[in-house]
């Protein structure tokens, strides 16, 4: 081959191989920047006036008289909004009309009954009455507009009547009244189709600004506050102006999405220029205000993982971590020592590494069943606890799972501990257990520190040990180590996967998979800062 | 020391030469005690492992156990055959090896023979941080932002697919593999590469006709590491994965579902109840796992001592 063609192999090759790297990069790039985009506006995010109130009542936080004073200011902008729906009903739903009706004639004729008018002339007067209502129903229920307008003259002929005067019979043209007026610019036809799709609205209306005024107070939490994030509010505009119809292509073929301006569904109707209302105001509804959610990492969440924080799953993992750390600190020190400063090259000495290896090759699920088999099922009911999963045998299967990783860091420590320190301690007459007590193990200690935090680091990551030893999705704050505990860890799975609710609120299932990976990173930064030091302050002498 | 004690003469008394050879002994014996933790924690995970599976594989047959695709646990007359768990288990991982292994060693090449230090340096911690990101984070990513824009992009009827799994799999695996090998491409001395580079070689043909072939076990290892990670590996592959117990069929189609032994595990372990045969068979499968990998770390140790005795000659 000719060299050129050799050297410009060469650099496709360097080319090539660094492209690798660059890979890994985007790859680091790719996994953590959505996560940490969208995850952190679980914490930072432009929160409404609804979310100030759900923060008074869920926590307490805030100045009340401010918070009132401004949910007034926005419940008088969305005044008109209800007043709108409210009278536009009124024309539409005839069911609900007619009930009126009725009831009016009822009341009427309970009325006449403690009059002291003749029977004949109470007999006729209902007769009249009845055929009022009877009009005015099928005024109600009928579609065609001729037809609904020579009902509704037949039932106004009666409204300067002398016999209904100041009774409550007059109600009945009242209602004739109202209805003729509601009535103009609707397409009647269109009646059944308008009320199914006012309800869609006020649906939607719910979600976006909470219960209507006067409603009665939800008995869930989360429907009892509008949008609380400026973006979920912005999601729920585009619902509510954009009317959404899957529409069949033929057979064998996918169904495709079509949107609609709702405005126009409403054409020539009150509502139709309600739309342009509420996307101008909205603003002003909800009141959007850059928000510093740090309470985040301290709250409790409600209902599910709807509102709220991560502060419980914090403290489960923080406290599974520390307690796995006791158990496995001791043991993987002194393991290390023993490896280093005793050990022989012997037969014994070979298991032993041995097992360190398998137990550093075991997959983490098989340490979920052996927790389960071993912590929950056998150790914990020897001891009289009840055997179920709790926060003991899940850290104490954790310290199994990191016990070889506490060995290796710790023995690769005091390995790197100049022999010279040792020789000179020796030499001072000091015996081999206090060489090491006083002269090894205190040089040793920040790469100990290193493995410690690396251990840590891991513990607080794993899932599949803590699945069946301690771990749950929803519960109480743990009372005790004998309780089940809520993980970072396993919440993010369950948010991911598992939870129906929390798909409804991005935001937080992000934000409690970035508060783990945080943690993790956060951790891990420390380690590699502190080992590169111990390295050059060793590597000095 | 106080002063009194100089006037002592050098020689012990018996009895502080006995106490003295007790301490020692018994000391020893004590830290020896304590680094025994280890053996016990795996002898530990094997008996209770094989003592919960012990039932199940007393009743059932090993042989449809290793060799029937049907896992039906719930059914009225329940099924137990791994197989297609098994072929799930291996073909995430063989995928994600493929995925990973030329990355990874490109890159172990790249961080040891063609870099600075100073960029190795910047370069080293990313690793690490992959390394770090836990697993059910990977998992998210998997399930969040991977599976929805797969569906789109490439219009597969489901995101959590077999693909999915082997590419967060081989994210996963690259740190293990990159840092193994790049260990015991580091190991090969200079005397190699500097009578190669003197015969003329080009770079490129310095690493992979003589660096390569000298540091091969030292990669043999790390893939095999790698390999232990992605099979072993739960979260990742039960959220990702699909979880539809069949063989992939036709073989090459990586958009779908599989279900992986330790998903199964993860996933039906919540809903059994102590004792019954699925809890058993999930044990057994657990027992099984633990066999693939036990064999592996073998394979890996095997190949790591040879590297290490490889880098020690030079």
């Amino acid at each position: 081959m000719r060299p050129g063609i050799r050297i410009a192999i060469d650099k496709i090759f360097t080319v090539v191989a660094g492209a690798s790297v660059v890979c890994l990069c985007l790859v680091l790039v790719a996994v953590l920047g959505p996560m940490l985009w969208r995850g952190g506006s679980a914490v930072v995010f432009k929160g409404t006036v609804e979310f100030r109130q759900m923060q008074l009542v869920l926590f307490g936080r805030g100045d009340e008289d401010k918070i009132v004073a401004e949910s007034k200011q926005a419940q008088i902008a969305r005044a008109k909004i209800y007043s709108t729906i409210e009278r536009f009903k009124g024309g539409i739903d005839s069911g609900n009309l007619i009930e009126k009706a009725r009831q009016i004639y009822r009341q009427f004729g309970n009325d006449l009954r403690q009059t002291n008018m003749s029977a004949e002339d109470v007999a006729e007067l209902r007769s009249v009455t009845r055929q009022i209502r009877d009009r005015l129903e099928s005024a109600f229920a009928s579609s065609n507009t001729a037809e609904v307008n020579e009902s509704l003259a037949y039932v106004l002929n009666f409204k300067d009547d002398p016999r209904f005067k100041n009774t409550s019979a007059a109600g009945l043209i009242g209602l004739a009244e109202q209805y003729s007026k509601d009535i103009q610019g609707i397409n009647l036809a269109e009646r059944q189709r308008y009320y199914q799709e006012i309800r869609q609205v006020e649906d939607i209306l719910v979600e976006l600004l909470g219960p209507a005024p006067g409603a009665a107070t939800p008995a869930l939490m989360m429907n009892r506050f509008g949008a609380t994030r400026w973006d979920l509010a912005q999601k729920l505009l585009g619902r509510l102006l954009w009317y959404e119809e899957w529409i069949k292509q033929g057979p064998e073929q996918p169904m495709i999405r079509r949107l609609t301006p709702r405005s126009q569904r409403f054409a020539g109707t009150e509502i139709e220029g309600l739309f342009t209302y509420i996307q101008q105001n909205l603003p002003e509804m909800l009141r959007p205000r850059p928000t510093f959610y740090w309470q985040y990492f301290i709250d409790d969440s409600t209902p599910g993982h709807y509102f709220g924080g991560v502060g419980p799953e914090i403290l489960g993992t923080l406290l599974l971590t520390v307690l796995a750390m006791l158990f496995v600190v001791p043991f993987g020190v002194i393991s290390a020592a023993y490896l280093v400063e005793c050990a022989s090259d012997n037969f014994v000495m070979r298991i032993i590494r041995m097992s360190i290896n398998t137990l550093a090759g075991v997959p983490s699920i098989i340490f979920g069943l052996f927790g389960l088999a071993f912590f929950v099922l056998f150790f914990l009911p020897i001891f009289g606890a009840p055997s179920k999963g709790c926060i003991l045998a899940a850290s104490m299967t954790l310290a199994v799972l990191t016990l070889p990783v506490m060995i290796r860091a710790s023995e690769e420590a005091i390995r790197a501990v100049p022999q010279t320190y040792k020789e000179a301690s020796l030499a001072l007459g000091a015996s081999r257990f206090h060489t090491f007590v006083k002269v090894t193990l205190p040089a040793a200690l920040p790469g100990i520190l290193t493995g410690v935090i690396l251990s840590l680091s891991r513990v607080a990551g794993e899932t599949a040990p803590v699945l069946f030893t301690g771990a749950v999705a929803l519960g109480p704050v743990p009372k005790s180590i004998f309780d089940p505990t809520r993980t970072l860890s396993y919440g993010s799975y369950d948010m991911a996967v598992g939870d129906k609710l929390a798909a409804m609120v991005p935001h937080n299932q992000f934000g409690m998979v970035v508060t783990l990976v945080l943690l993790i990173l956060c951790l891990n930064t420390v380690a590699i800062i502190l080992r590169s030091r111990v390295f050059k302050k060793l590597a000095g002498h | 020391m106080p002063a009194a004690d100089s006037h002592r003469p050098l020689v012990l008394t018996p009895t502080e030469d006995i106490r003295g050879f007790l301490t020692l002994h018994l000391g020893r014996a004590a830290l020896f005690l304590v680094t025994c933790t280890s053996v016990l924690a795996v002898f530990l995970i094997f008996l209770f492992v094989i003592r919960e599976a012990l039932p199940f594989l007393a009743k059932f047959s090993i042989k449809e156990f290793l060799t029937s695709t049907a896992w039906y646990p719930e059914a009225v007359t329940p099924k137990f055959g791994t197989l297609a768990l098994l072929v799930g288990s291996g073909y995430v991982t063989v995928v994600s090896i493929i995925f990973a292994v030329p990355v990874g060693i490109l890159a172990a090449v790249f961080l040891s023979d063609i870099v600075s230090m100073k960029i190795r340096n910047i370069i080293k911690p990313i690793i690490e941080i992959l390394a770090a990101i836990p697993s059910v984070a990977y998992g998210f990513f998997a399930v969040m932002v991977l599976a929805p824009w797969m569906q789109q992009k490439f219009g597969f009827s489901t995101g959590t697919n077999a693909l999915n799994a082997s590419l967060v799999l081989a994210v996963m695996a690259l740190p293990t593999i990159i840092s193994v090998s790049e260990d015991s491409i580091s190991a090969i001395g200079r005397e190699l590469r500097e009578a190669s580079y003197g015969c003329g070689a080009t770079r490129m043909e310095t690493i992979f006709k003589v660096v390569i072939p000298a540091a091969h076990s030292g990669i043999i290892a790390g893939i095999v590491l790698g390999m232990m990670r992605a099979i072993g590996e739960t979260m990742v592959v039960w959220m990702a994965s699909g979880n539809a117990a069949q063989i992939p069929s036709p073989w090459w189609d990586l958009s779908q579902s599989v279900r992986t032994l330790t998903a199964t595990i993860a996933g039906d372990m919540g809903e059994t109840e102590k004792g019954s045969p699925h809890y058993r068979a999930l044990f057994a499968a657990g027992l099984l796992l633990l066999v693939i990998t036990l064999c592996l770390n073998m394979v890996s140790e095997y190949f790591l001592i040879r590297a290490k005795k490889a880098g020690g000659k030079h």
